[in-house]
């Protein structure tokens, strides 16, 4: 049982969180990016919204074996990101005849984000990041505290 | 008579539970947006005397042949909480909980250690004698 593990466990969990906050910050940057990939035949496709996935660090099945082995303590692993998935929604369509963008009926494709998805995602993100920047301070004292001994 | 007593073993096997339980605690907090993860817990292995007495024994009929023993002398065990569903996405982290928990567990690791080091000073106190 390393004593850094829970440290380790809240890093990769900041991390996580914090790539997270990127990929919402990107998303709302890219709110109105109409041009942000081209087609084979040179149309342009809208920004679509990315999504990150997790998953528990530490789901090989070595790691499997080991647990019900019993040969390993079931000890803090962390969470990481397995995949940045593109939102597969449609995108919306606005009336705006004079963008450039605009098809024969005048309508043009927008990224199909959210704002105010985003927004909650966001607020999701940065509470959890707080949450493990707590874990990771009480970890520390703890470790300290355990230093003390005999002392 | 031993000059160490149970009391150093008795703290020592509590330091690793708390220890421990800080671990699954910190797991937990770090998966708290992971879909499908079930929340772990750790518990006091008297609490699950019948379990370990009941555990399979195998025959081993080579040495090579992986141990199957489920009781290893530890106090403790983690144990996963997976008849609950606390969110959207099957994940039944309860933060409030973890969060309490995680004050529990720090304030108690503290007091461990300091009835170790009161031990520890009564020794020498002891050894000094007295003065």
């Amino acid at each position: 049982m390393g004593i850094f593990n829970s440290l380790n466990a809240s890093a990769s969990a900041l991390t996580a969180q914090r790539l997270r906050m990127d990929v919402v910050s990107s998303n709302l940057a890219n709110a109105e990016t109409t041009r942000a990939s081209q087609t084979e035949d040179g149309q342009w496709q809208p920004y679509r919204r990315k999504t990150v996935t997790f998953q528990p660090n530490g789901q090989s099945f070595q790691s499997h074996l080991q647990t019900a082995m019993g040969s390993s303590t079931d000890s803090a692993q962390g969470v990481e990101v397995t995949d940045i998935k593109e939102d597969p929604e449609p995108f919306n369509m606005m009336y705006n005849p004079n963008h450039p963008d605009a098809n024969d009926d005048g309508y043009v494709a927008m990224p199909n984000v959210d704002p105010l998805k985003e927004m909650v995602d966001l607020m999701s993100a940065t509470r959890s990041y707080e949450a493990n920047v707590t874990a990771m301070n009480a970890n520390k004292s703890m470790l300290m505290k355990a230093l003390e001994i005999g002392r | 008579m031993k000059l160490f007593g149970s009391t150093f073993q008795v703290l020592e096997n509590s330091m690793n539970y708390a220890s421990q339980k800080n671990q699954t605690i910190t797991n937990n907090i770090a998966n708290v947006d992971t879909p499908n993860f079930k929340s772990k817990d750790v518990v006091f292995k008297d609490v699950l005397a019948n379990e370990v007495n009941n555990s399979l024994e195998t025959k081993r009929t080579n040495e090579k042949h992986i141990p199957f023993s489920s009781y290893r002398g530890k106090s403790y065990k983690v144990v996963t909480n997976s008849n609950t569903t606390y969110n959207h996405n099957g994940n039944n982290v309860d933060m409030d909980k973890e969060m309490s928990d995680l004050a529990k567990n720090q304030i108690y690791y503290q007091a461990l250690v300091d009835r170790l080091n009161g031990k520890f000073r009564s020794l020498q106190s002891v050894l000094k004698g007295g003065q």
